[in-house]
């Protein structure tokens, strides 16, 4: 499983970094950075939170 | 009666409604039966979530600058009422300064705060909740961030309502607002002057210092910063308090689940945001012609994003019609969307869940006082008194 970010559509609601800490963190603005494109299979669950909890859909898993 | 008609008429009564109600979500299902809802010479309601999501997205197409609400200011506010891409300019400034890193160093000290508020009425077993809590607690947290007195409080809270809720006919209302502004300007100015000659470890000199590509803020901006500061960060947070707090006063199972399991704290902070919706809309100002699900509306047209709508819209997210704190995911829009996210939202979600956290831990279990009848104010849903009860605490 990967996570993809579309960074113009993150506006910073930080959401995806509070909950899943171990893929995504935060830039200086509060915006989030994908720490790890592919994500552990002990990390799938909080990373598909993160992303279903984007209000702006800036996070999109894809399935390998 | 001619006078009182007219008044009624000048803000849509649905989106009263959706601030007023002791139920928003039966307002807000009846809105959502119509994605746009034209209100002739006014407005245009946006109510379903995925239109309201698009309407924030395309900042470009649905302006704030645009919209000429009258707070009182003679300036735009920054950087809420700047578009884009000027409105980047600002952000890159502010979203630093209020980012969760950032915010999570004042924990400690909105313990302490809540801790303080709450033992001045732990013993009595009653509280005026709004009075006594819901009030001072953002407005002492603002206070200290910018690093002014305590004693400017009673100055913040005048000028605050007067822009946000002044009383009278319209005619009265400007006076208030304009009076209101002078006294903004007027303080701020004072303060940077101070702040210019002796710089603070506080956040205004934080943006007085603040560069972008090399160049400093004006003073002038600096003021148009700290006036919205003043009227967005305050209010809506004492609005969140006292929505949460009056529901959890007439829902015991809810409360008991946070006061049973605190790890439940931040997911029912989002929940509770999403349920009451404390900013039930935003408005908007189409710049170019435009459709919104098949509804032609012109440029120019004056729109309001419903947000209480579209936070409870379970056609678009199922299993929204129901209350459930400890919901997750959870992808509301209770601090708005697209590039007006609301600055503020991480200090808000820190109030909000310490308030929860150590009020509860002090006194779990609470009511409405006997004979009580909620009164949600309109705009922005808050209550103007929140009288409770519970056995006194030594």
């Amino acid at each position: 499983m990967r996570v993809r970010l579309d960074a113009d559509a993150c506006q910073g609601h930080g959401r995806c970094y509070t909950l899943a800490p171990a893929v995504f963190d935060t830039d200086d603005l509060g915006h989030c950075v994908v720490l790890t494109e592919e994500v552990a299979p002990e990390h799938e669950a909080a990373a598909r939170l993160g992303v279903d909890n984007c209000p702006e859909k800036a996070l999109v898993v894809i399935e390998d | 009666m001619a006078a009182e008609d007219a008044e009624a008429t000048a803000v849509p009564s649905a989106v009263i409604d959706l601030a007023t109600s002791n139920d928003p979500r039966a307002v807000a299902r009846e809105l959502r039966e119509n994605p746009v809802v034209q209100i002739p010479d006014l407005f245009s309601l946006v109510t379903r979530r995925h239109d309201v999501e698009d309407a924030l997205r395309q900042s470009s197409v649905f302006s704030w600058s645009a919209v000429g609400m009258d707070l009182g200011n003679i300036r735009p506010l920054i950087p809420l009422q700047i578009d884009p891409p000027k409105h980047v300019k600002y952000r890159r400034i502010l979203d630093p300064l209020f980012a969760p890193k950032r915010v999570a160093r004042l924990e400690a000290d909105v313990v302490k705060l809540v801790g303080e508020l709450v033992s001045k009425f732990a013993a009595r077993g009653s509280c005026d909740f709004h009075e006594e809590f819901a009030v001072p607690l953002p407005c002492t947290v603002f206070l200290r961030l910018l690093g002014l007195p305590y004693s400017d409080m009673g100055t913040f809270m005048w000028i605050k309502d007067d822009i946000i809720r002044p009383p009278g006919d319209d005619a009265e209302q400007a006076r208030r607002r304009r009076k209101a502004g002078d006294a903004v300007y007027e303080y701020f100015g004072k303060v940077l002057e101070e702040r210019r000659a002796a710089p603070t470890d506080d956040l205004l000199s934080d943006i007085i210092n603040s560069e972008v590509e090399g160049e400093r803020l004006t003073d002038e901006e600096v003021m148009d910063i700290s006036y919205l500061f003043l009227i967005a960060g305050l209010d809506t947070v004492t609005d969140s308090l006292d929505c949460f707090f009056a529901l959890l006063a007439q829902e015991p199972e809810h409360r008991r689940l946070i006061v049973e399991d605190e790890s439940l704290i931040p997911s029912a902070v989002e929940e509770l945001l999403r349920w009451e919706s404390p900013v039930p809309a935003v408005p908007r100002r189409t710049l170019e012609d435009i459709e919104i699900a098949g509804c032609p509306i012109p440029a120019g047209e004056a729109v309001m994003l419903l947000i209480g709508c579209a936070n409870t819209d379970h056609d678009a997210l199922p299993g929204l019609e129901n209350l459930d704190l400890t919901r997750n995911p959870n992808p509301h829009l209770a601090f708005g969307g697209g590039v007006h996210r609301c600055l503020g939202s991480h200090l808000a979600r820190l109030e909000l869940r310490v308030a929860l956290r150590e009020f509860h831990r002090l006194i779990p279990n609470y009511e409405l006082a006997p004979g009580t009848e909620l009164e949600y104010t309109p705009g922005l849903r808050s209550l103007h008194t929140l009288p409770l009860v519970f056995d006194p605490v030594s």
